[in-house]
């Protein structure tokens, strides 16, 4: 029997069978163009859109945890159907993950999606850490019994620790930043202190994708930053697209960053946004979150665990989500980890090649795992008992 | 002649309106909301007239005896888009209700940092080093001061 694994991301979908090599990222979205008004775009339709200026999106999730159904039946009918992935329901388990700490109507809710409305033969829900791990312990030494995972995505980003593959529930810590957050106040900043772009949520993602990065030397960068001509290696032109003859932003290197507009594009200065925008998922109080940082609440979640595994999970981090792309990223976490953390303790973090794909990667090897039929429910299973054995044997 | 006399600066600091704690607070919070939303523009299609593919109220009325199969099937996707209709704090309290015990959602969020916070520039976005009087938003240099006076103090009312 074939099993699909979905990574059904707030942001993106991550979907696939688990016998390809890689997963079909899909985003997990509805978007309506302004200037296409007979149809919508389900998904990466959107890629057929020539004129992506202020899309207006429609979203199945809502801080992260899925509030609207009619939304994500679009995107999965299209996903799971005839122009994509084909999948014969009758032939098919899944894994699907979703939210932690994911809301008991909801789950009840997608146990009646997965069996009834679809008719899956097997489901099984968990959450994305989960594969992360199980993919870590797959490929590394097998022999660390304690791992801790950093998902850092659309919506928030959770801290994670898992102890011979079962999560310490108690300790999860969560922070409110995500991408989504970034993108937001990028658009923010740049509509008050340059061009109002508040309606081009797609623009500036790409913006934020392309020149934002995270700073190793936040204080320093202030300063270069202030300074002016090449003594400022910060400073980046951006041109926007205008979908008639730049079809996609691009920014100008150093050298030909001159602040001034040629012919009719028009430009974005990226100066301090450019770090102090990523700046936010180590330091959320400084557009007023009143949270901890990523470090800082790793810091909090190890110091809750129980004594003896402490050093356990500072040897075995791995990295995960979309965030984890922005340049500097890496250096920054190890760097912030290793001044906060206790000194007698070593540090090893393992970054993922693909942080996007890698819950989806373990998902593959879960599902290839010899004892992965005991982890399912089966939809006779399910018509049996209804949600209480779901309830029981998947650990959302 | 002597009462007549008068400082600007005085009379001016009279005249200024000074918002309270409780209204920065308030303008902080929709600050943080409109970092949540989706879109900031109107839906460009909702003023769309209906086509010809949408489904008609008199339609359904007629084939309800005939097709007894399809109508479950509409049935039921309807009965889980109501289910689902819940707005994301219909869920919390949701929650609340139901699930006390710590370990959800509301108890994993991270705790208040234990440094302290730094302020930047309102308009700028270098380190600031001064207060707005009127309405707590910060500040670096004379200059932006005047911007923000101009462009966003106490011009949104909270």
């Amino acid at each position: 029997m074939a099993v699909l694994v979905l990574d059904n991301g707030a942001g993106c979908a991550k979907i696939g069978y688990s016998t390809s090599s890689d997963p079909r990222i899909i985003p997990n979205c509805v978007s309506k163009a302004k200037n296409v008004r007979t149809r919508i775009f389900i998904g990466d339709q959107i890629d057929e859109c020539k004129d992506l200026s202020g899309l207006y999106y429609l979203l199945p999730f809502q801080k992260g945890y899925m509030v609207n159904w009619e939304v994500e039946k679009q995107v999965w009918d299209y996903m799971f159907g005839k122009e994509k992935l084909k999948v014969d329901f009758n032939e098919s388990s899944v894994i699907l993950t979703e939210p932690y700490f994911n809301f008991t109507s909801i789950q009840e809710a997608m146990n009646e999606i997965l069996f009834e409305e679809y008719g899956f033969q097997a489901a099984f829900r968990t959450n994305p850490s989960y594969l992360s791990q199980y993919k870590l312990q797959q490929d590394t030494d097998s022999s660390k019994l304690c791992s801790l995972v950093l998902d850092t995505g659309y919506s928030f980003s959770h801290i994670i620790p898992y102890c011979k593959g079962k999560k310490l529930t108690e300790s999860i810590v969560r922070v409110n930043v995500g991408g989504k957050l970034l993108t937001n106040h990028l658009k923010e900043i740049i509509s008050y202190r340059q061009l109002m772009v508040m309606d081009e949520t797609y623009v500036i993602n790409q913006l934020k994708e392309d020149v934002c990065y995270v700073s190793t030397q936040f204080n320093a960068d202030m300063l270069t930053s202030r300074k002016k001509g090449l003594a400022n290696t910060v400073m980046r032109d951006y041109v926007l697209p205008d979908y008639t003859h730049i079809k996609r932003g691009y920014v100008r290197s150093q050298e030909e960053t001159t602040g001034k507009a040629q012919g009719n594009e028009q430009i974005i200065r990226m100066n301090n946004e450019r770090f102090s925008v990523p700046e936010l998922l180590f330091r959320p109080s400084d557009v007023g979150v009143q949270e901890m940082g990523i470090t800082e609440a790793l810091i909090h979640c190890v110091s809750t665990t129980p004594e003896e595994m402490q050093p356990h999970f500072y040897r075995n981090i791995v990295t995960t989500g979309g965030n984890c792309l922005i340049p500097g990223f890496q250096e920054r976490f190890h760097m912030d980890v290793r001044s906060m953390a206790p000194d007698e303790f070593d540090i090893s973090i393992t970054s993922s090649k693909n942080p996007v794909t890698y819950a989806w990667e373990g998902g593959v090897q879960l599902a290839n795992d010899p004892n992965f039929h005991k982890l399912v429910v089966t939809r006779a299973e399910f018509e049996e008992h209804g949600h209480n054995i779901c309830m029981e044997r998947f650990e959302v | 002649m002597a009462e007549k006399r008068e400082s600007g600066r005085i009379k001016e600091s009279e005249q200024k309106r000074i918002l309270d704690e409780a209204a920065r607070r308030r303008r902080q919070r929709k600050a943080l909301e409109a970092l949540e939303s989706d879109n900031f523009q109107d839906d460009p299609h909702a003023d769309l007239k209906m086509s010809k593919k949408a489904p008609k109220f008199e339609e359904s009325m007629d084939t309800t005896p005939q097709t007894g199969g399809r109508k479950k099937k509409k049935y039921r996707s309807d009965h889980l888009k109501y289910r689902f209709k819940k707005s994301f704090s219909a869920l919390i309290e949701e929650e609340h209700l139901t699930n006390k015990d710590p370990p959800n959602y509301v108890s994993v969020c991270a705790p208040p940092s234990r440094l302290p916070p730094r302020h930047f520039c309102a308009v700028c976005g270098y380190i600031s080093t001064y207060t707005c009087v009127q309405c707590g938003a910060r500040y670096c240099s004379i200059k932006c001061l005047g911007t923000h006076q101009d462009t966003r103090c106490l011009k949104w009312t909270a």
